[in-house]
């Protein structure tokens, strides 16, 4: 059991993470993208056609998470031009509409050029004991890089562009009329999220091989963190992270693999219905 | 300072305010006074960038600004203090006070030149922004637009909500601003208040400029005091 619960918070710090990117868009911007598991897989096909030929490993982990930001920039100042014009609900579901366009799109064109394609970082097949559980190295490595992200993170929120941030999900009218640029701090956030599903997909291939058709499994656990934890709330998605990772290999271990999924939406769906603003959400 | 010549804007393709012409000079003190609907929140928007203008002019320190967007508006030094004051409302007073010198940290003396006005403030400054009273939040409204140090200072109705003891008390505080040099343009009904402050006024009557002048002869003018005075 211990084991089992040390094991979900090594997944929930990446259910974290992986929610951060999707509610910090939402709240920016209104759009819930639906290709943000699409940036993660893109990234993730970077890296391993990057390794395949030969380049070290971190030198193709960050061309992979560079990648995904791109994919955010140019997502950011061309589709979402459109979206970003419109108010309330016609905002949210033309954001909707149109990165579910840019889902397919990604998803056709990698699993036209790679279709067998999965990225595997195996570190170290060894394990240690930690706690008295024996962990793999590929599981302390991505709770390491995890953890050292989320502190990041944390030391973003003083610095210029983390009070802009914070300002425009705030109100942006007041963002406005403090001289601070919306679209600007859209566009960074934008590519923020995509190094972030990226940086998921990395950590991700160190314990399990993250394949090619991976991209919607990945949107719909962001979208649950980040509706458990409260969309637009770093805090909630963080705490939601953890707890349903915890959730997950506790039920995957007792139930079974393919149930979880739907335990998972049964916790959204609990949380809307008992806290619609989330764990932490206002 | 300010120069509006021929300012038309709007919503949804009509106009709202329509040929409107101001000047604020430096260091003066200037009200448009005007009933509810009059366009002086229209006219304050297109100002300061929130909202497109439609035709007209508008140069500030002699650089036209006509359409920029308000953050570079707002950097230009131009501080727009709007009656739904759009404060952060999960930031304490402080950090709401320092976004105000964006994207610098803030001055410290500013800090304190604000502290010195609303004293409340201080002893708030740990608090949600959320959690003030209206006349607090009122006060911090116009405390983070002056800790960017701005060359003109804009208020639209900045009695809004308050009563009338503390709308008062607010134009004390606008009466010390203007005494310390800063630039100010005041939208306001309540017009004995405006007029007490402002050297000059503008009254805006659906949408158009009906008198303009000093305030000493608008508030002897007849008709203004029929209209906005409540004298018969």
């Amino acid at each position: 059991m211990k084991a089992v619960v040390l094991d979900g918070i090594v997944l929930g710090l990446q259910f974290g993470l992986l929610g951060v990117g999707m509610t910090l868009v939402y709240g920016l911007g209104g759009v819930l993208n639906l290709a943000y598991g699409q940036m993660a897989v893109l990234a993730a096909m970077v890296v391993a056609v990057a390794l395949s030929g030969g380049t070290p490993a971190l030198v193709a982990a960050a061309a992979g998470l560079l990648a995904a930001a791109a994919a955010g920039v140019v997502i950011d100042r061309t589709l979402m031009l459109p979206v970003y014009r419109q108010r309330g609900e016609r905002r949210v579901l033309l954001g909707l509409l149109l990165t579910l366009g840019v889902a397919f799109v990604i998803d056709g064109l990698l699993l036209w050029r790679y279709p067998d394609g999965a990225l595997r970082l195996a570190i170290g097949g060894e394990a240690v004991p930690i706690l008295g559980v024996r962990m793999r190295v590929g599981s302390l490595w991505a709770t390491g890089v995890s953890l050292a992200v989320a502190a990041l993170l944390l030391a973003l929120r003083a610095t210029t562009p983390g009070r802009a941030a914070h300002a425009v999900i705030q109100d942006e009218a007041g963002a406005r009329l403090v001289g601070i640029n919306p679209a600007a701090v859209r566009t960074f956030i934008f590519a923020a999220s995509g190094a972030l599903a990226g940086l998921v997909a990395v950590t991700r291939s160190m314990t399990s091989p993250v394949s090619v058709t991976a991209g919607f499994d990945f949107t719909i656990l962001a979208l649950i963190v980040a509706v458990v934890g409260g969309l637009g709330s770093v805090a909630g998605a963080f705490l939601a992270g953890v707890l349903l990772g915890i959730v997950s290999t506790v039920s995957a271990f007792y139930i079974g693999q393919y149930i979880t999924t739907i335990v998972l939406l049964a916790a959204a769906a609990l949380t809307i219905v008992v806290r619609p603003r989330g764990l932490l959400g206002r | 300072m300010l120069e509006v010549s021929g300012l038309s804007a709007g919503y949804l393709g009509e106009n709202v305010v329509e040929g409107v012409d101001v000047k604020v000079g430096a260091g003066q003190a200037v009200a448009i006074i005007g009933s509810n609907g009059a366009g002086k929140t229209t006219l304050f928007r297109a100002l300061c960038g929130m909202l497109p203008v439609s035709a007209g002019q508008v140069r500030f320190d002699g650089e036209d600004i006509t359409g920029r967007p308000a953050h570079r508006i707002a950097r230009a030094g131009l501080a727009y203090v709007p009656a739904e004051r759009h404060l952060f409302p999960r930031m304490s007073v402080h950090e709401n006070l320092a976004l105000g010198a964006f994207p610098r940290r803030p001055d410290p003396s500013a800090v304190r030149l604000v502290f010195d006005l609303f004293p409340r403030l201080q002893e708030r400054r740990r608090q949600p922004a959320g959690s003030l009273s209206g006349g607090e939040q009122q006060m911090l409204a116009v405390g983070r637009a002056l800790v960017s140090r701005p060359r003109l200072l804009m208020l639209d109705e900045p009695t809004t909500g308050l009563a009338p003891k503390l709308a008062t008390s607010a134009y004390e505080a606008l009466r010390v601003l203007k005494e310390r040099g800063v630039t100010l343009l005041v939208a306001e009904q309540q017009v004995p208040l405006a007029l007490s402050v402002a050297d000059r006024g503008y009254v805006l009557e659906n949408g158009r400029i009906r008198f303009e002048g000093a305030s000493q002869d608008l508030a002897r003018n007849p008709e203004v005091r029929r209209a906005y005075l409540g004298v018969a």
